[in-house]
């Protein structure tokens, strides 16, 4: 079994590039605007464009900026240490995640 | 067969889970010989998730007005207001995450460590934010439940 190098010692193998970064990258900015689409005024107004629901433009606003995010990216021929984007992935999912609990929990 | 939409929508969703699993553990052990299986695996993830997503959708769209309106008269208000309420905006993280899964394993993670580590932290989080999300599923429609005996429907016990 191979194991996994620490940070401190990523080398230039351990770097992305292409899709993976491009579309890591959006992942990680896609997921903290999935977060942010909670936001009362914002539910509102994706409720107002469906007439009713914020939910299906609140998921497909998520997609959609994953998608246009990442093909912007790779476009520009974003590259990034594997372990960073890792970390970004890690961190943003935490923060999502725990940020809607406590919205959720204190509204 | 809206029953089988009802079950299949959490069915598909631990599908997933169990994928992307699957994914970790390939990942772990990434070599030449188990290339494809990751890139497979992954991209049962992302169908699963998807998968889980619509039929999800319509059972929202459809039937939750209704539940919702039991819940919140029911003791567990809370079971709608906490839980439903961050559980159907936390389902976006694993989905996106999903979406992602079959082009962060698209290279050879046997020769990139970053690769292989990006590849288990997605998999890992799908897991983790997929098992959250099924207990949020289980809590929400056992709420129903509670809300139906504290009423005194007959036969819900």
């Amino acid at each position: 079994m191979m194991s996994v190098a620490p940070a401190s010692t990523a080398t230039a193998t351990d770097e992305l590039k292409g899709p993976a970064a491009g579309f890591g990258l959006a992942a990680a900015i896609a997921i903290l605007i999935n977060a942010l689409l909670a936001w009362e005024p914002l539910n509102a107004y994706m409720a107002s464009l469906v007439g009713g629901d914020f939910w299906r433009t609140h998921g497909v606003a998520a997609v959609v900026a994953f998608f246009a995010l990442g093909y912007l990216f790779t476009y520009q021929k974003f590259r990034i240490d594997g372990f960073r984007l890792a970390g970004l992935l890690a961190a943003a999912s935490v923060v999502a995640g725990g940020g809607l609990a406590l919205w959720f929990a204190l509204a | 067969m809206n029953d089988v939409i009802l079950f299949a929508h959490p069915i598909f969703g631990m599908l997933g889970v169990l994928a992307s699993v699957w994914v970790f553990v390939e990942a772990l052990n990434a070599s030449e010989a188990n290339r494809s299986r990751i890139r497979i695996a992954a991209f049962i993830v992302a169908g699963c998730f998807v998968a889980a997503w619509a039929l999800g959708s319509y059972w929202r769209m459809a039937f939750y007005a209704s539940e919702k309106a039991i819940i919140l008269k029911g003791p567990w208000p809370w079971a709608h207001n906490f839980v439903m309420e961050t559980k159907e905006r936390l389902f976006f993280i694993p989905l996106i995450l999903s979406l992602y899964l079959p082009i962060a394993v698209a290279g050879n993670l046997a020769k990139n460590g970053g690769a292989r580590v990006v590849a288990l932290v997605v998999a890992g989080f799908i897991v983790l934010n997929g098992l959250a999300i099924e207990g949020a599923g289980a809590v929400i429609s056992y709420a129903v439940k509670v809300a139906f005996v504290h009423a005194g429907v007959v036969g819900v016990e």
